[in-house]
C-alpha cells in the first residue's frame, strides 16, 4: 500500500445558500481544492451525498458533477453512507490512491438541506433509521441523541453545563470561521442560568436542548489525493500525509445494542485509525469530532481514547479541549457552529485539519506547531463511522 | 403480544427483534420466533419537540423498553407533557395506532403509564 497526501483543499462557506444547487455548491468546493493543489486533471472523483435522491429529486451526483467540472473522463462514483458519506467517501478515495490504481483523487462533498422545511429535513434524516421498529414512531436523530444523553448522563455523571460549555466552545469558535454557518457566541447565562435561558434554548430531545443540536445547513467541501512519493511533481503544497484510517459498524437499531452507553463502532474505527498510524491519542495535536449534539464531543472524546471514560465532560470545564488546552477540539466551531449538511462533514473535517496542519490559519483560530490531527465522523447514531488520523508532512 | 415477532438463537438464546439472517452474537442461523408479553421496563426515553414531517403533534415521548421475556423494543409513550416518567419504571405495552400516512393509521408499539 502506498501512503497517501492530501495536497489541496477547498470549502465554501456553510448556511442557507439558497441560491445554489447541490450540484452548484460540489462543483464550486472542487474546483477550490483542485486550484489549491495547482491540478487539472484527476483519474477519480469519490462524491459524498446522503439526500441528492430524496431531497433534491436528482440522482447520479458524481455523473453530474465530473461533467460539471470537465474532469471526463474520469471515473466517478457516489458514496451515500449517511451522515458519514464524507468520511466514507475520502476513504474510498484513500484506498483508491493507497492500492496503485489511481493517482490523482477528487473527494467531495456536498448536501443542500435547507430547500425544504425543517420538518421535511428532519424527517429526510430519520430515514436512515430502521424501517419498521424505529422510523414509524416518529424518532429522529435528536430523539436517539437525547436517549442517549439520558443514559450516559446517569452512567458517567455528565452535567447540563458540561453539554452547554460545548455549545459556547464551538460557538466562540464558530465566530471565528469563516466558513461557519452559526456566528453568534453565546453565554452560560443566556443559554442556562437566567430566566430567559428556558425561551432561548427549550428542549428539544430531552435531556437535550436546543443548543445542544447542530443546526441543518447547506454546505460542501473537497479535498485532493495523491501519492505520497508524487506530492513535488504535483504541487507547491506542503502535503498533508493520511497516516491512519479506519472504519467500523454497530447494530442499526439502538435497542439491540447490549450496552447503549457504548459507541463500539467510534471505539474500533478510532483504534483502527491509531494502529495504522502507529500512533497513540495522546500524540494528537488538534481534532475534529463529530458534535451533532453536544454529548457526542464528550462521548467520542472518551471513546477513542484522549480521556478515560466519565472524564472528557470535567476535560471540557476545565478548558482542556479549548484552543490553547491539552487538545483542541471543534476549533473549527464542530458541527454545532460550522453546521452539519450531512454529506459534506466527514470531507470538512478533513479540510480544517489539513488547514491545521500546514499551519495556514489566522492566529485566532490556529492550534499553533500542531503536527498531527484526528477525525471522527458519525454515521447513522453510531452505526457507521469513520476516523482518520492527518500528519503534517514535509515540504 | 403477537403483532411482534422476536427471534431467539436457538444455539446462544440472544433475542433479535428485528429479524437478522445471523445471530449477533455467535451467527447461528437458526431461530425460534418468540412474541413479547406482559409489561415492559422502560431503559431510556426522550419527549421530542421537534417532529419530523407526517406529525401534527406538539411533542412525542418515545422510549426503548424490554419485556419481561427479554425482547426489547422502541415505541411512542401516551404521556401527558411534564409527565413524571422515570428510568426502570414499569409500562404497559399496546398495539395501536402511532402515526397516519394517506389517512391510514400505522400500528406500532404504545407504551402506557400503569394505573
Ligand atoms: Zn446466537
Amino acid at each position: 500500500m502506498r501512503d497517501v497526501a492530501i495536497i489541496g483543499v477547498g470549502m465554501i462557506p456553510f448556511g442557507r445558500r439558497d441560491e445554489d444547487t447541490l450540484v452548484d455548491m460540489l462543483a464550486y468546493a472542487s474546483m477550490k481544492a483542485l486550484d489549491d493543489a495547482g491540478v487539472d486533471a484527476v483519474d477519480a472523483l469519490y462524491v459524498a451525498n446522503m439526500g441528492g435522491g430524496v431531497i433534491q429529486r436528482q440522482t447520479a451526483i458524481a455523473s453530474a458533477l465530473v461533467d460539471r467540472l470537465s474532469l471526463l473522463p474520469a471515473a466517478a462514483d457516489l458514496v451515500e453512507n449517511g451522515p458519514a458519506s464524507g468520511g466514507s467517501a475520502v476513504k474510498n478515495g484513500v484506498l483508491a490512491v493507497a492500492s496503485g490504481y489511481y493517482d490523482v483523487v477528487l473527494v467531495a462533498g456536498g448536501e443542500k438541506m435547507r430547500e425544504v422545511t425543517g420538518w421535511r429535513a428532519t424527517d429526510f434524516v430519520a430515514t436512515l433509521t430502521h424501517p419498521e421498529t424505529e422510523y414509524p414512531y416518529g424518532i429522529t436523530l435528536p430523539g436517539m441523541a437525547g436517549m442517549f444523553t439520558r443514559l450516559y448522563m446517569e452512567k458517567y455523571g455528565v452535567t447540563r453545563e458540561m453539554l452547554v460549555q460545548i455549545a459556547i466552545k464551538n460557538q466562540t469558535m464558530g465566530a471565528l470561521n469563516p466558513y461557519a454557518h452559526v456566528e453568534m457566541m453565546i453565554t452560560k447565562e443566556g443559554v442556562m442560568d437566567s430566566p430567559h435561558s428556558v425561551v432561548n434554548n427549550p428542549p428539544a430531545a430531552t435531556p437535550l436542548h436546543l443548543y445542544d443540536m447542530c443546526p441543518v445547513s447547506d454546505g460542501a467541501a473537497a479535498v485532493i489525493l495523491c501519492p505520497l512519493n508524487r506530492v513535488k511533481e504535483l504541487t507547491k503544497n506542503l502535503p498533508v500525509v493520511v497516516a491512519g484510517f479506519g472504519q467500523a459498524t454497530d447494530t442499526h437499531t439502538l435497542a439491540e445494542r447490549e450496552d447503549p452507553t457504548d459507541l463500539k463502532a467510534v471505539t474500533l474505527a478510532a483504534q483502527q485509525a491509531f494502529e495504522r498510524a502507529k500512533m497513540k491519542p495522546e500524540e494528537i495535536s488538534v481534532a475534529e469530532l463529530h458534535d451533532a449534539f453536544t454529548i457526542l464531543e464528550i462521548a467520542e472524546s472518551e471513546h477513542v481514547g484522549f480521556f478515560k471514560k466519565g472524564e472528557g465532560g470535567k476535560a471540557v470545564l476545565e478548558g482542556k479541549t479549548r484552543l490553547g488546552g491539552q487538545l483542541p477540539i471543534n476549533v473549527s466551531g464542530g458541527l454545532k457552529a460550522r453546521g452539519h449538511p450531512v454529506g459534506a462533514t466527514g470531507v470538512a473535517q478533513i479540510v480544517e485539519l489539513t488547514w491545521q496542519l500546514r499551519h495556514e490559519l489566522p492566529k485566532e483560530r490556529q492550534v499553533k506547531g500542531a503536527k498531527a490531527g484526528f477525525s471522527i465522523n458519525f454515521g447513522g447514531f453510531g452505526n457507521n463511522v469513520v476516523a482518520f488520523v492527518l500528519k503534517r508532512g514535509e515540504k | 403480544m403477537k403483532e411482534i415477532t422476536a427471534y431467539k438463537c436457538k444455539k446462544c438464546g440472544r433475542i433479535h427483534y428485528p429479524k437478522h439472517e445471523r445471530c449477533l452474537t455467535c451467527k447461528h442461523r437458526e431461530f425460534e420466533p418468540i412474541h413479547p408479553e406482559g409489561n415492559v421496563k422502560l431503559l431510556t426515553f426522550t419527549q421530542i419537540f421537534n417532529l419530523p414531517w407526517g406529525f401534527d403533534e406538539r411533542f412525542l415521548y418515545i422510549g426503548v423498553v424490554q419485556f419481561a421475556n427479554g425482547v426489547k423494543a422502541m415505541g411512542q409513550i401516551d404521556a401527558p407533557d411534564g409527565a413524571d416518567l422515570r428510568l426502570g419504571m414499569t409500562l404497559k405495552a399496546e398495539w395501536e395506532p402511532v402515526r397516519t400516512v394517506f389517512d391510514e393509521p400505522v400500528y406500532g408499539l404504545k407504551l402506557k403509564p400503569l394505573g
